[in-house]
């Protein structure tokens, strides 16, 4: 079928059923036995911006108003029918990111996080896989992947926040976009570069402690499980987010301010609830448990690195580089005429540094430059844990 | 719940929604908004769908109920009404995260509502249910988000021309940040937002707040000069154009236009008064923005002027525009209205202030008090109470000349029943003025309690009383024209009563001194300047309706008061001028009125012999010596106690019932008959004889006097007839006579008194029983002291007491030639032939010829008198004192020619 008898059959429908249909085409000229070719992408492209999103007119100019909300909301519906209708998983990545590839587009990235959204609300496996793929291609730091976990989080943890046991589940049925998710999250939180620090949401923190707690492997999933992806395609190297959980764990107790946290617990809730209200205040942690149990979870997810390979799980040079920020807490500390040797939180820092890294190092997951993160840690202000993990290692080495 | 039915209810939801939506029917609004509710909060991503499809409810909404507005709907008959009512309490209450989504979304909406629906009336519009319920979820949304969310939302809000009034509404929540966002724009929309904002009491404060801080701006020295030169007559535009932010603008305006402030604002208004944005400020707009304004704007302009031209000329225009518009009776100025309710500290401004404010100030409160009468009144009052110098009193006299004559024609007919309108008026103030400032008297004053009491303090009522004085001058100066028709002189015409009231409250001795008040002043010079006024105005009748009977009878009362207590003062010259001038009253007052007359001598009289004898030289009653045992008690004691021989228990004590034991001595000074003769006697009876001015008023006054003594002296009211009874029948009635001669003798006025009256005959005759009185005790004690005590005191009062009837008597030419000079004979009597001749030729005479009116004629002038020749007593009277006198030659020889020679002669 020629270029323009396609555009010309698929002219003759509205906008629902056009997309519908469009959805098929492209999955008819995309998906082969051979790679395709330059001029059949090009088609599927004209075809998803003219008959998808309806960006394009006919001649290719932009369209003014596109779609509206409502209209987005039966593209959406369209393609998560769609995807979970598709039985290949090669096939349905390879749709999903030639739908969503090009990320210049902001229109198409507000249509892609309305869909994860909306995967994630109705835990749509299918779907959350293919965002999970999509994240990892897109490199999970990316400002795309960062906007649309953002939204995620904003549309699941602060405006709907009745669906943690939804969430939970998700660890066990798509792995692989969790992963991700976690990864590009500790981009989101604990920045140094941040002014002020922004901290996770205490529910966030909840579901991802829950995460990482329960399944060891979860860290490594995007790793073991590799991306179908279309033939032709470069994987792009998954990333573990175990280097910025460690600088979560490590940077938490400097960080949260515990007398705030007492202020945390909200009196009324309790009153109206009852007995049932009180369990749960009991059940409830505090957000320096919870960090103290995603540590625990953490050196977990280190220990479970099944060693195949190369060491891929944490890079030194990440590690390394939280160390300035503590140096610099310490140099606070001592302008403040503070003892490093008993600052409660500096030395749970450091300890978790500690743990962290000789777990890692005794695991056999750390790549890159370890003496130099050696060399480094042995600046840091002076701790007992460190001091014995950096001479061990140093002379292992 | 299981995620597998949840996510496939979701899925259900969501083709529900998206089927039912795009078939664009309102019909299962309920229904869809139903599941609308639950995607938003199952499905947060889906928002801006299932906030579209909520948009288009609400406009569906909208369009229904206007045109339903006539009548009363079920809103469950109309779908979108119905779900409006359900999406209201669900929006509202997402809570805080929800909102950075749903504000901007109701702003919108409520922005594309308004522009559509622009031709519709706001207050319709703003009435229909969906509209209230998008105003609450916008309201309630704007307050959960942060500072600079809001902001923007309301910046967005403002952007749009057709719905000011949705951010006056929403902006209540938020007056801070509405106000300096709504002047920033154009006046015009700055307005509506304004107005709107306004109608929530809270939020005014605000824009006066954003209003004061734009000026401060403006007028700051560092800023941008473009930008000053807009602002003034920015806010100036503004304020012709918005009550609120005028208001807002001129509340406390002292405080946001302080000197320095307007030092800065005249360099700028000099700097760019010839830019283009300042042609519509000219001096025409800012007197119309004056009119606008409060009485504070006015002072401020008015203090200005004293060194800034401009501000002269701009108060000068105000002025004349002022009463322009005062033409127009149903105009209503707001600047006079603001006098009005201010009008304290305007005619404190009036009594304080510079020449130019007292001027200015003049010329508003008559515009005020045209206006308003019940101002006019109280202005009045006030300034007649609190006036000190004649400036004031000259600013009262020409608010009262230029209220009455404003605006009336010189050829209206009107001016008799105006001008009569206006005096009641003036009444009305001066009586209002009087009972404050006597109120006020009456109130403690610091001044007492820190002990710094001025030298020359005087009471309120005294300065009222000065200044009526001075304005009484003034009109009878009659050399000022606004005062010709004497309004203050027939105002206080009418209050005389009042004014006698007061008089005879302060002059009252029993008056309450609160201690410090006023009233614990010397109460003398508040009398004396009360005196003053009542003398100095006119109770003739003439110019003015008489006085009424009880005004009349208040002022008597008040002055015979007032002319006993300036008896009392040491100071001559202060004791002769307060006198005098209760004179002068009395006399103005009886010279018209016999009421006044009678009533002035009885009080006079009756004040004289009852209260105030002391000061005439008069011995009050015997009074009791209680130091002494009575005799009564003392004979009682007799009865039940051991009778021992010559104890004084069993001795009948001899003396004078009611005085005790006889005194070895009775020839103590008190016992004395007190003279007639003194300045205080003089005094009193120069204010009865004042009393008696006129045609015939002596006669009159005197037959009064003559009949009030008799009432005043004779114990009862019988045996007090004119004739005189046989000498016999007096025996019987000698207690009464004994009483009534002692009464009259103690009194030295009473005596003073009957010979005034024996003066203007035939008065005495009236008091004939007062004589008879006299003749019968003197008759039978000189018949009982006959041989005792020839030389004691006792005989020496007895002649005395002889001396003055027989003066008196012939005064009143009641004993005719041959017997008056029985005065001449009488020291030289004995005892026995002193009896003889009183009763032979005095009280047989009197006994023949009655004492009456009838033997007194009136000549052609208009005197009564007896002609001595037709009544020439018949010689049986005058035998005895012919036979006395011939007997003892040799000493009384001289009288005898006198007596008898020319009887003889013509005989």
């Amino acid at each position: 079928m020629s270029l323009s008898d396609l555009k010309h059959s698929l002219r003759k429908l509205e906008f629902p059923a056009c997309s519908k249909e469009a959805l098929i085409k492209i999955e008819q000229l995309l998906v082969g036995r051979a790679a395709p070719t330059s001029k059949q992408l090009d088609i599927a492209m004209e075809i998803i911006s003219e008959f998808v999103f309806c960006d394009a007119d006919r001649r290719g100019g932009r369209r003014g108003g596109g779609l509206n909300p409502l209209q987005e909301l039966q593209l959406i519906d369209i393609i998560c029918d769609y995807l979970s209708a598709c039985s290949n998983e090669t096939t349905k990545n390879t749709i999903f990111l030639s739908l969503f590839g090009g990320m210049e587009n902001q229109r198409k990235l507000k249509i892609l996080s309305i869909l994860a959204s909306m995967a994630v609300s109705a835990s749509s496996t299918p779907v959350l896989l293919a965002v999970g793929v999509w994240l990892q291609q897109m490199g999970c730091s990316s400002p795309q992947s960062l906007q649309l976990v953002e939204n995620i989080i904003r549309d699941h943890f602060y405006l709907n926040t009745t669906n943690l046991t939804a969430l939970k589940s998700l660890a066990s049925t798509a792995p692989q976009f969790v992963c991700n998710f976690i990864t590009a999250v500790t981009e989101l939180y604990m920045q140094e570069t941040q002014k002020p620090i922004k901290l996770p949401p205490k529910n966030l923190l909840e579901v991802i402690t829950f995460w990482v707690y329960s399944t060891p492997t979860l860290c490594m999933s995007a790793q073991l499980n590799a991306a179908a992806l279309p033939s032709g395609a470069i994987p792009m190297a998954a990333v573990t987010p175990l280097a910025g959980l460690v600088r979560w764990c490590a940077f938490a107790p400097l960080y949260i301010d515990e007398d705030a946290e007492m202020l945390e617990i909200p009196p009324k809730k309790i009153k109206i609830e009852g007995e049932r209200g009180a369990l749960k205040t009991v059940k409830a942690q505090s957000e320096s448990q919870l960090y103290i149990q995603l540590q625990l979870g953490l050196l977990q997810s280190l220990r479970a690195w099944r060693r195949r390979g190369p060491p891929a799980a944490v890079a030194a040079q990440r590690v390394t580089a939280l160390l300035p920020a503590v140096r610099e807490y310490a140099q606070r500390l001592l302008d403040r005429g503070c003892k490093i040797n008993t600052d409660q939180k500096l030395q749970d820092c450091l300890d978790r540094i500690g743990q962290a890294v000789q777990v890692a190092l005794a695991n056999g997951c750390v790549y890159g430059n370890i003496s130099s993160l050696l060399a480094s840690l042995d600046t840091l202000p002076e701790n007992r844990l460190l001091r014995i993990v950096i001479k061990t290692h140093q002379q292992a080495i | 719940m299981n995620p597998q039915t949840k996510s496939t209810s979701l899925s259900a939801d969501l083709n529900n929604f998206i089927y039912g939506v795009s078939r664009r029917n309102f019909q299962n609004a309920p229904e869809l908004t139903k599941i609308g509710i639950s995607l938003l909060k199952n499905f947060p991503a889906a928002r801006d769908a299932v906030l579209e499809y909520f948009a288009m409810v609400f406009h569906d909404a909208v369009n229904v109920s206007i045109n339903q507005v006539d009548y009363e709907t079920d809103s469950s008959v109309n779908g979108s009404l119905e779900s409006v009512s359900m999406i209201g309490p669900e929006l509202c209450n997402l809570g805080e995260a929800w909102a950075p989504f749903i504000a901007p979304w109701c702003i919108n909406l409520i922005m594309n509502i308004a522009t559509d629906k622009a031709n519709i009336p706001n207050a319709t519009l703003q009435s229909i249910d969906p509209v209230r319920v998008l105003l609450d979820i916008t309201t309630q949304n704007l307050t959960l988000l942060n500072s600079e969310e809001r902001a923007k939302c309301i910046d967005m809000m403002l952007g749009c021309r057709a719905c000011s009034w949705a951010v006056g509404w929403v902006g209540r929540a938020e007056p801070a940040l509405v106000a300096p966002r709504a002047l920033a724009l154009g006046p015009d929309a700055a307005r509506a937002v304004l107005a709107h904002l306004a109608n929530h009491p809270p939020a005014l404060f605000h824009v006066r707040a954003a209003l004061v801080e734009l000026f401060q701006e403006a007028i700051k020295v560092d800023s941008q000069a473009d930008k000053k030169r807009e602002v003034i007559p920015y806010l100036l535009n503004l304020a012709s154009k918005s009550d609120i932010v005028l208001k807002a603008l001129t509340q406390d305006i002292e405080n946001t236009l302080t000197d320095e402030v307007m030092e800065r604002l005249c360099a700028i208004c000099a700097a760019h008064r010839h830019s283009g944005a300042w042609e519509g400020v000219g001096p025409a707009s800012l007197v119309t923005l004056l009119l606008r304004s409060d009485i504070h704007c006015l002072f401020l302009l008015l203090k200005h002027a004293q060194k800034n031209l401009f501000c002269r000329q701009l108060l000068e225009y105000l002025l004349q525009k002022l009463e322009y518009e005062c033409l127009f009776p149903d105009r209503n100025v707001p600047l006079l209205t603001s006098a009005a309710e201010e009008i304290e500290i305007v005619r404190e401004k009036l009594l304080t202030g510079n020449q130019l404010e007292q001027y200015s100030v003049a010329r508003i409160l008559i515009l005020v008090c045209y206006n308003l009468p019940s101002e006019f009144v109280s202005t009045i009052s006030y300034l007649l109470q609190h006036s000190r110098n004649d400036t004031t009193l000259a600013l009262l006299v020409r608010i009262i000349s230029g209220t009455i004559t404003m605006h009336t024609p010189n050829d209206s007919t009107e001016i008799s029943t105006d001008t009569e309108r206006y005096q009641n008026f003036i009444k009305t103030g001066v009586e209002y003025a009087l009972r404050e400032s006597m109120m006020s008297d009456t109130q403690i004053k610091r001044c007492f309690i820190e002990g710094s009491v001025p030298e020359d303090e005087k009471t309120y009522l005294h300065y009222f009383c000065l200044n009526i004085i001075t304005l009484l001058r003034w009109e009878s100066s009659n050399r000022v024209s606004h005062l010709r028709t004497r309004p203050i002189g027939r105002a206080v015409e009418s209050n005389l009563q009042r004014f006698g009231a007061a008089l005879y409250e302060y002059a009252s001795l029993l008056r309450i001194r609160t201690p410090y008040t006023m009233a614990s002043l010397p109460e003398m010079p508040t009398c004396h300047a009360l005196a003053e006024v009542l003398d100095r105005i006119d109770m003739s009748g003439t110019k003015a309706p008489p006085p009424s009977v009880e005004a009349i009878i208040k002022v008597v009362q008040a002055t015979v008061r007032y002319f006993f207590r300036c008896l009392h003062i040491q100071d001559i010259l202060e004791k002769m001028r307060g006198v005098q001038s209760a004179c002068r009253v009395l006399r103005k007052l009886c010279v018209h009125s016999k009421l006044a007359r009678g009533a002035a001598l009885r009080e006079l009289l009756e004040a004289a012999t009852l209260r105030e004898q002391r000061a005439l030289g008069s011995r009050a009653h015997a009074h009791p010596r209680h130091a002494d045992p009575l005799l009564l008690h003392l004979n009682l004691k007799h009865g039940p106690i051991t009778q021992l021989t010559q104890s004084h228990t069993s001795v009948f004590h001899a003396g004078i019932i009611g005085k005790g034991v006889r005194k070895a001595s009775s020839q103590d000074d008190g016992n004395a008959i007190p003279p007639i003769l003194t300045t205080n006697n003089e005094l009193l009876m120069g204010a009865l004889m004042s009393c008696m001015d006129g045609n015939s008023g002596i006669v009159e006054g005197a037959t009064s006097i003559s009949l009030l003594l008799v009432e005043l002296v004779s114990p009862d009211v019988m045996y007090n007839g004119l004739p005189w009874p046989d000498e016999d029948f007096t025996k019987v009635s000698i207690e009464r006579e004994l009483y009534m001669r002692g009464a009259l003798e103690r009194s030295a006025e009473c005596r003073a008194a009957l010979r005034r009256a024996a003066r203007a005959r035939p008065a005495l005759c009236l008091a004939s029983a007062l004589l008879r009185a006299a003749a019968a005790t003197l008759l039978h004690r000189l018949r009982a002291h006959l041989d005792r005590h020839t030389q004691s005191a006792e005989i020496a009062r007895e002649m005395a007491a002889l001396s003055e009837l027989l003066t008196t008597m012939t005064l009143g030419q009641l004993l005719p030639h041959p017997l008056s000079h029985m005065l001449e004979l009488a020291p030289e009597l004995t005892a026995s032939e002193l009896v003889q001749v009183l009763r032979d030729c005095l009280w047989n005479y009197t006994r023949d010829h009655v004492p009456s009116p009838a033997l007194f004629t009136c000549d052609s002038t208009g005197l009564h008198w007896r002609d001595p020749s037709t009544c020439k007593p018949p010689a049986t009277y005058t035998d005895t004192l012919r036979l006395i006198i011939q007997k003892r030659i040799s000493k009384l020889g001289h009288l005898y020619p006198i007596m008898f020679l020319n009887l003889e002669k013509e005989n």
